[in-house]
């Protein structure tokens, strides 16, 4: 066994991580997240297990104990672990730029990047506490005064408030989706020397060191605001999805929303699929709220049976997500989430819809597009890869007694708040289908989650939606298109080129749709027909919202 | 992003009769920029752009010239041949250049 009682905690300074960088808690330090359980002791857990996973002595070292036998991992563990060295590049800040919109906060899939605002007199105070002059300068230099917590308040008599973003180097995986999404030409990428790095190091260090953000600064009515509070971040970097993943961003949005509102007093049900794996690779785990996994096809049965022991429990008022990929849900899955969905039970729904078995290597399922090229519909000769044509959930669903149903991507950021804020305060079964990129599946680059999606609801390949039972008897007064781009017409038209933006143009823009393109850029007859099915999906849309 | 907003790294000059000199020119783009984000092109120009949103300079190559189309493929660029070269009201035509292989696209089980 392993001797760790002469070693400092791996949730304070030590060895490989002199900066404290990979400690509990995201904007201010915590402590590890302790439970009572006979069958898991969450110290011994974190300063063994994952200690030895850390500095390569796992293997070697571990016995075959109990411990290791139940595979139970603690709340957080994802935080301990260090991704500084898997990418030769990671973000810089340039303050002068910022607006303060953070966009980048949110965006990242691996909570790598985070915001904080402070008073100035707050600011002075903390800047006091660091004794190195120098490294004072260095991080005063990093706070900047935007128009929104600056000006604004100052405005209504209050203080102009700092504000600050910092990059985790222990969890960035250098995608550049920040960079990408951000307007204002304040974040670029630059190579992680070793000052770049201790520069980084040390920056997010006297960041947590400065305590939480001034609440004054932060309205609970800018939904885009809510990661600066401590309690949204329940999905904490660490996880083991790939650079750039879509996924990754959409749960650390739908536990921030969760959380703004719940804390840590709601739980998930999750199918087994990329996110599963990714998110309890033994030892770590990025959830600090309860987690569990059965299999791929009975989450929703599973999520059943833990509603109705909760509610038993007199714990009515937790709310519970059951989440899989689109493989889970349109699929193998789709009888359980049928069931579910027509129980009336309180229990939310949320599917990562990235088209294809990422997991497995790039499948077809039943929500891949007609035409996308993928293992069991490989582009060839004989068929031009996928040839049926994309289910809709989002209308099966609809079709259920009293479910609240909604459609999104992370990169409409309010749509995407407001739909799973919507399907939390339902008193009932609720879906929320959100698309998110795999960016290996559907070859594109590390930094275009946000981009794609996009452009997959301004082509139609993926309609924003919202389906409210509370809104009234029909379904035109229940459904909603708002945030489609141009919501009465057919296609969207691009106001820089005047031309129609359609599936097409999506499908040019990925590598999954490249092979039906021939040589002159004429589109293939099958990607023709998945233009048809994208519109006729559309029109049944407006139709049904009253828009046509 | 903005077109013409970025730090212009390097520029060359497009001859007529002078791809290869052009597309020699790019091959810099895998070393100096990073990852490409955008193409913007003009009438008489054209800007490779990174995420960073430096840019590489191409003087002389506009979306009506037949070599635009060979300098697209080189760098990715998500672009329609069929209307490439058409005259549009805007001062600028801009592309995608985020495209990959999907992982083993070539694989069949």
């Amino acid at each position: 066994m392993l001797q760790t009682t002469s070693k400092p905690s791996m949730n304070e300074p030590h060895d490989q991580d002199p900066f404290n960088n990979s400690s509990y808690g995201t904007l201010v330090d915590a402590p590890y997240k302790l439970v009572s359980l006979p069958v898991l002791d969450v110290l011994d857990f974190n300063e063994r297990i994952i200690r030895g996973y850390e500095d390569g002595s796992a293997e070697k070292g571990l016995p075959a104990d109990l411990s290791l036998a139940r595979s139970l991992v603690p709340a957080g563990t994802a935080t301990l672990r260090d991704f500084s060295n898997i990418a030769p590049e990671i973000p810089l800040y340039i303050p002068e730029n910022c607006t303060g919109c953070m966009d980048c906060v949110t965006q990242c899939p691996d909570t790598a990047i985070l915001g904080k605002v402070l008073s100035e007199t707050e600011l002075e105070e903390r800047l006091a506490t660091i004794t190195e002059p120098a490294d004072r300068e260095m991080f005063r230099t990093q706070w900047s005064r935007t128009k929104k917590y600056f000006d604004a308040p100052q405005k209504k008599g209050l203080p102009g408030g700092m504000f600050n973003i910092i990059i985790d180097p222990s969890k960035c995986k250098g995608c550049a989706e920040c960079v990408t999404i951000c307007d204002d030409n304040a974040l670029k990428m630059a190579d992680k020397t070793d000052e770049v790095m201790t520069t980084a190091r040390k920056s997010h260090r006297y960041f947590k060191n400065f305590g939480p953000s001034n609440q004054q600064y932060v309205s609970d009515n800018l939904l885009i605001d809510m990661m600066l509070k401590e309690q949204t971040h329940l999905y904490t970097g660490g996880a083991g999805s790939c650079a750039g993943c879509g996924e990754g961003t959409a749960l650390r949005m739908m536990c921030a929303a969760t959380g703004s509102k719940y804390g840590d007093q709601w739980g998930i049900v999750a199918a087994t699929g990329c996110n599963t794996v990714y998110t309890s690779t033994y030892p770590y785990n990025p959830y600090l709220v309860p987690w569990t996994n059965s299999l791929f096809e009975n989450a929703p049965a599973y999520a059943i049976g833990v509603r109705m022991r909760w509610d038993q429990m007199g714990w009515q008022d937790r709310p519970l997500w059951c989440l899989g990929g689109d493989g889970a849900m349109f699929d193998i899955g789709f009888q359980a989430l049928s069931r579910l969905l027509a129980s009336g039970m309180n229990i939310k729904v949320f599917v990562l819809d990235t088209q294809v078995y990422s997991n497995t290597g790039g499948q077809a399922s039943t929500s891949s597009f007609t035409g996308q090229n993928t293992k069991m519909s490989v582009h060839g000769k004989v068929l031009g890869g996928k040839q049926e044509r994309r289910k809709e959930i989002a209308q099966i669903a609809m079709m259920h007694p009293r479910t609240y149903v909604a459609q999104t991507t992370c990169a409409h950021t309010n749509h995407f708040y407001r739909s799973v804020l919507g399907a939390l305060e339902f008193d009932g079964p609720a879906i929320v289908v959100c698309y998110t990129t795999c960016q290996p599946e559907h070859g594109v680059g590390d930094n275009m989650a946000a981009e794609q999606a996009r452009l997959a609801v301004d082509s139609r390949a993926f309609p924003l939606l919202v389906y409210d039972p509370r809104k009234g008897n029909t379904i035109k007064e229940r459904l909603s298109l708002q945030g489609n781009p141009s919501a009465k017409d057919d296609w969207y038209v691009n106001p820089k080129t005047k031309e129609p933006v359609t599936f097409i143009d999506f499908a040019r823009s990925e590598g999954r749709f490249s092979k039906h393109f021939d040589r002159d850029g004429n589109p293939s007859e099958t990607l023709l027909r998945a233009k048809e099915d994208r519109l006729e999906n559309w029109h049944l849309l407006q139709e049904l919202a009253g828009l046509r | 992003m903005k077109a013409g907003t970025g730090t212009i790294l390097a520029t060359h000059v497009h001859e007529p009769g002078g791809l290869s000199q052009t597309l020699e020119f790019l091959k810099r783009t895998r070393s100096e920029l990073r990852q490409l984000r955008r193409a913007y092109v003009w009438k008489d120009r054209l800007h490779v752009c990174d995420v960073n949103r430096d840019v590489f300079e191409i003087v002389g190559l506009g979306y009506a010239d037949p070599d635009i189309i060979p300098v697209f493929t080189d760098i990715n660029a998500a672009y329609d041949p069929r209307t490439i070269h058409l005259p549009i009201e805007a001062e600028y035509k801009e592309f995608n250049l985020g495209r990959r292989h999907p992982w083993a696209e070539d694989r069949v089980m």
